[in-house]
């Protein structure tokens, strides 16, 4: 996982690669990180260009991050999800509690469009 | 007419990837074995006798078509090396190939057919020659015609090749869509483009959606939608609140619940999307998980207690055996018959002595009311290739379609379950009846269920 803010949009954004794999090895690991990363911003891109696999320990870890970044009156988007891990989302149904985009950029470009609250 | 299936191992490996442990020849599409789809098109076409051959094993193939009889025609097998041309082929298989016309199909293809078509008379007319051809191989003819009539307009059959997972789904939703009555399909059909086998559960709750082909032993739980055009296989589970739409469950599977599979082919703990061609092989056995035969410790604990049980009834029908059975035999009532017979495991046969006891005499009712006709068969319990208690042992028979042994919970048995519960020997209800009691009877309930067995042959015997 690297984590980095985003500063080209109107409120800082924190943009997370995910690599490789997402499974119940490193799943608490991703969610103890994004309690630290809460603390700089409430809205996030995850970056899933390089992400091969997610069990359902991990999709849960994701899904709890967004539900953290709700709290927060932020949002957690998803980009480049690959057509394994798509699929996974699309089985659990996950993929409809999120906003998904094609690319990094697109996604955070997402986030300049929408009208701060 | 005979048809010669030639079949290239390189041509169908991809599927052998994708479904690994399945030949491509049994693969099945809307729950019909490959093979069979080829099969049914050759007797349509008039042909007698089936040669499969090919440069990959074929074992698997001649397990589940044998001698062909269960279609009434004759299927023999051959190989050929890679590199053999049609012609090589001919020659090859030239004792096959004499004196009768050939229809030769080769290549992994698919060929759209409608059952209701009179082929026959149209391949006895037929010119020999290449008929029709598709990327991956052609349907041609060998020999003369008996009268030839140039057909009118393109020929009443089509060809697809079958070269990767989207065109297998395709080919599968195509059927299912649009070519439900072209084709002999498994399962009872009470209205059109609906097909359900065998031991399927389907809670009140669950939606079902045409059209859809629902195989054997399915169990569907609460809330479950199947959309249209799915194609359930046997042995599945589909857990509650899930959603099955546009898409292939294959045999064995278990799909979790709330899950939701949209135009995906679910085989196993293995997903499949067959637009990009992407498969996941799932970690998770919640969501998707192969279900295979795992009975080890259910098994171990029934065949302990059986051979325990028979061990008892042995025992007990040592002394009664030794002294009335040459009595009985001296009189000519104690006949016997060896026969093989189908076990639980596919592919497998045991010879088992069934005897016969005419009860019209004193000794001869009290040994048929004591079951000493099933005494020799106690001995097969302690061996494990009987049961104490489970199906009446069917009889090795080539014209049987669906095997027993391929049906889930057939355990033939010294007693069955019929017998326990005193229904007829011979009727249609006999079969639900023994079919339940081996998916829902455990060990305990076998010993209880004997018990009545024995009290029924003895309460008959002393009435007759």
């Amino acid at each position: 996982m690297i984590f980095h803010l985003d500063t080209t949009t109107p409120q800082p954004l924190g943009v997370v690669l995910l690599k490789k794999r997402i499974d119940s090895n490193n799943s608490s690991e991703l969610q103890k990180a994004f309690t630290q990363w809460l603390q700089q911003t409430n809205n996030f891109v995850f970056d899933c260009a390089e992400l091969d696999f997610i069990d359902s320990s991990g999709l849960g870890a994701i899904v709890s991050c967004l539900r953290k970044a709700l709290e927060q009156h932020g949002d957690l988007k998803l980009a480049a999800l690959g057509p394994k891990v798509a699929m996974i989302f699309e089985l659990t149904k996950a993929k409809k509690l999120f906003s998904v985009f094609s690319d990094r950029s697109e996604a955070i470009q997402s986030f300049s469009t929408v009208s701060p609250k | 007419m005979k048809t010669l299936l030639v079949i290239r191992e390189q041509e169908s490996a991809w599927l052998l990837d994708q479904f690994p442990g399945i030949h491509p020849l049994l693969v099945p599409i809307c729950n019909k074995p490959f093979i069979e789809f080829l099969v049914d098109f050759a007797i349509l076409a008039g042909s007698e006798a089936l040669r499969i051959v090919s440069d990959g094993g074929l074992r698997d193939v001649e397990l589940y078509c044998a001698n062909g009889s269960r279609w009434g025609v004759e299927i023999s097998y051959g190989n050929i090396n890679p590199a053999d041309d049609t012609y090589t082929v001919i020659e090859k298989n030239r004792r096959f190939c004499l004196k009768e016309r050939i229809m030769i199909i080769s290549g992994f293809l698919f060929i759209r057919y409608d059952k209701k078509s009179d082929y026959t008379s149209l391949f006895a007319s037929l010119q020999s020659g290449e008929l029709l051809r598709c990327p991956h191989g052609s349907i041609s003819l060998t020999g003369d015609a008996a009268s030839v009539i140039s057909p009118a307009g393109t020929l009443p059959f089509s060809l697809v090749a079958l070269d990767s997972i989207g065109k297998y789904y395709e080919l599968s939703m195509e059927i299912l869509r649009s070519g439900l009555n072209k084709y002999v399909l498994p399962g009872y059909s009470s209205e059109a483009d609906c097909y359900i086998g065998r031991n399927v559960i389907i809670p009140k709750s669950a939606e079902i959606q045409k059209p859809v082909i629902i195989g054997n032993n399915v169990q569907l739980l609460a809330n479950t939608v199947i959309h249209a055009n799915s194609v359930i296989g046997s042995n599945v589970i589909i857990d509650r609140d899930s959603v099955i739409s546009g898409s292939i469950v294959m045999d064995n599977t278990y799909i979790g619940e709330h899950l939701e599979v949209e135009n995906k082919i679910a085989a196993g703990n293995l997903l499949i999307d067959p637009e990009s061609g992407s498969s996941i092989i799932m970690e998770d056995p919640h969501l998707l998980t192969a279900m295979t035969p795992s009975r080890v410790a259910g098994t171990l604990l029934r065949r302990v207690v059986h051979t325990f049980a028979a061990t008892i009834l042995i025992l007990i029908q040592l002394l009664p055996w030794l002294l009335l059975r040459p009595i009985v035999g001296m009189q000519g009532k104690w006949k016997r018959k060896r026969e093989p017979y189908y076990t639980a495991l596919a592919g497998k046969n045991v010879t088992l002595t069934s005897t016969y006891i005419e009860s019209n005499g004193s000794l001869s009712t009290l040994a048929k009311t004591l079951a000493l006709d099933r005494f020799s068969l106690l001995f097969k319990v302690l061996s494990g290739e009987l049961a104490l208690i489970g199906n009446k042992p069917v009889r090795v028979n080539a014209s049987i379609r669906l095997l027993p042994n391929r049906v889930a919970g057939y355990r033939p048995a010294v007693f069955s379950y019929a017998e326990a519960e005193d229904w007829p020997e011979f009727c249609i209800d006999t079969e639900i009846v023994e079919h339940y009691y081996a998916v829902h009877s455990n060990p305990m309930k076998d010993i209880s269920m004997t018990q009545k067995a024995i009290f029924h042959r003895t309460y008959q015997n002393h009435c007759t």
